[in-house]
């Protein structure tokens, strides 16, 4: 009887927060599926047809297609380099002893609590003097730059866990550092690099302040400003505002449920161990 | 180990450190030295020394996005950590059906924060907005209220929507603290007769206090850098009632053109958030390492 209460109490109190935070979602796909005046007139009102072409015209309209390849290649190209530069800089910063490494080490540190309006000003400046704002290396660089540091952080701390002799070994057989970062470190930091690749990949893809300021664009806007500039050029046409939330709501819900342990671990390790 | 050769160690560093030189460094100190010109980010820049300084001291509404930043921490705090740690605390306390919400709350941090605004908008949206016809469909028209377009709830709104991402974020921090803990000491805890919620206030929160520190060091950095939902929810209106430091950056620097001016303003936010951020971390070092990360 205690137990059956308990767990009314739970499902009770828990589901209802649940559903409190799931009805603005819900809420927005199925607007989708009213007209405007509909939408205006009763929005709490259920649906009476469901018509998929109004994701078409979205898509259409609002040039969508764009801004996700735009928001592909940003996120691909800085996870990448986050991947490469912040992986041979951990092997550097774990197994290696040189001058300046702890100056290294200090600068990496400082750069996991440095916010965004300490530089974003001069940044701005300085790619404008060098011809790089309004392209998509405007974006590319800072994000990637911005994933470093607590992406060497966390793959060298993993390498840190490993054991000594590991390397040691692969040094005797007459390996450079080169060679045991190529064909030792790569494949052994690979659970590190997913986790890096997630929360790299991710804030990328979410990012909105730099996109808003380097890039105006429209051909090269990102998911974020392009659902922007489409909220302003559609803003009364709430049917058609609904479909393109819900286009770009919906695959990233449908990743994340598909992946959900490994994107959980990566989003949280990556702010709580940095 | 030694390098084996300076030319490989130089190519494994150089790409970090010249990409975030050229990226970070530089632009940081150069915000740094344009806080003391005058300047309209075009022209030669002028020297002013102290005078941006002087001058954000004594800005009105610089200083009351301060007071908004602390009131949306506030708030964030207790909708983001507070909920997110007792969401965690009732769902580990119970041995099955705790996946569904665990993998449910946490969909919103999933999502462009741009998108979440827009949508947020809608759902505030006075005419036709969720909130008010929610409240109209159960007779409460005398509660609807203009959300976002009136001093005294745009913050709070503003807030909740924070919490509405981000208390799914916190629990899953908190749900893999508690994951952590060694089993035998709660069992010996339960055999001692604590119930599940004396257990979780006096034995579990304080063993992972750390994480909590932790929690609550993102949730205030995280807070003084908003941006996405201000801007794009109200920017930083109406009659700057929800201005934050980052908003107020961006139309000084961006729209009045005055980048001495923003850049001060920018080396004080980082000065005054760092301070925070420190002072915060030096808190967790001397309560000391309960349970280990």
């Amino acid at each position: 009887m205690a137990a059956l209460r308990s767990r009314l109490a739970f499902h009770g109190v828990i589901g209802i927060y649940a559903l409190l935070c799931l009805i603005p979602l819900i809420w927005m796909v199925l607007s989708v599926f009213k007209p405007t005046g509909e939408i205006l007139q009763h929005p709490l009102a259920l649906p009476t047809a469901f018509d998929l072409g109004v994701f078409g015209d979205a898509w259409q309209a609002g040039s969508l297609g764009r801004y996700v390849i735009n928001s592909i290649i940003v996120t691909f190209a800085s996870t990448m380099f986050i991947l490469v530069a912040g992986s041979m800089a951990a092997f550097a910063l774990s197994r290696l002893r040189f001058a300046g490494d702890r100056i290294m080490l200090a600068f990496l540190a400082a750069g996991l609590l440095l916010p965004i309006q300490a530089y974003f000003i001069a940044q701005n400046q300085l790619f404008e003097a060098v011809g790089i704002k309004d392209t998509r290396w405007a974006l590319i660089v800072p994000y990637a730059a911005m994933g470093l540091p607590i992406a060497t952080f966390l793959m060298k701390s993993y390498m840190d866990s490993l054991p000594r002799e590991l390397f040691e070994a692969a040094r005797i057989d007459g390996a450079s550092d080169l060679r045991i970062y190529r064909s030792l470190i790569v494949p052994i930091i690979r659970p590190a690099m997913v986790t890096v690749a997630i929360f790299s990949a991710l804030s990328a893809w979410n990012e909105f302040l730099l996109a808003l300021l380097y890039v105006q664009n429209d051909s090269l806007k990102t998911i974020p400003t392009g659902l922007l500039a489409f909220s302003d050029r559609y803003s009364t046409d709430y049917q058609l505002l609904f479909a393109a939330l819900t286009i770009i709501t919906i695959p990233m819900i449908a990743i994340y449920v598909a992946f959900n342990r490994q994107i959980v671990k990566g989003l949280t390790d990556g702010s709580v161990k940095g | 180990m030694k390098p084996t050769s300076r030319l490989g160690l130089l190519v494994l560093l150089a790409p970090a450190i010249a990409l975030y030189a050229f990226a970070v460094l530089i632009p940081l100190l150069g915000t740094f030295a344009f806080s003391f010109t005058r300047w309209n980010g075009l022209g030669s820049p002028q020297w002013a020394g102290l005078a941006n300084y002087l001058r954000a001291v004594r800005d009105d509404i610089f200083l009351s996005t301060f007071w908004h930043v602390g009131v949306y921490v506030a708030l964030t705090l207790v909708l983001e950590v507070l909920v997110g740690l007792c969401l965690a605390g009732w769902i580990s306390a119970r041995r099955r059906g705790g996946s569904f919400y665990r993998v449910a709350l946490f969909i919103p941090v999933m999502l462009p924060a741009v998108v979440v605004a827009v949508l947020w908008r809608a759902v505030y949206n006075a005419d036709f907005g969720l909130v008010n016809s929610t409240l109209a469909a159960v007779g409460l028209e005398s509660w609807q209220q203009v959300w976002l377009g009136q001093a005294s709830t745009a913050l709070i709104a503003i807030s909740i929507v924070s919490g509405w991402v981000f208390a799914g974020f916190f629990m899953a921090i908190f749900l893999a603290a508690f994951g952590r803990l060694p089993s035998d000491v709660l069992e010996s805890a339960r055999l001692d007769g604590a119930g599940e919620l004396r257990l979780f206030w006096q034995v579990k929160v304080p063993m992972i206090r750390e994480v909590m520190t932790i929690a609550i060091l993102l949730c205030v950095t995280g807070g003084i850098q908003g941006f996405d939902l201000f801007y794009v929810m109200t920017n930083g209106g109406p009659y700057h009632s929800t201005e934050v430091p980052t908003t107020y950056l961006v139309k000084t620097v961006f729209r009045d053109q005055e980048v001495g001016y923003g850049s001060a303003m920018a080396v004080i936010v980082t000065v005054v958030g760092l301070l925070i951020a420190l002072g915060l971390v030096r808190l967790r070092r001397r309560e000391g390492a309960t349970v280990e990360y």
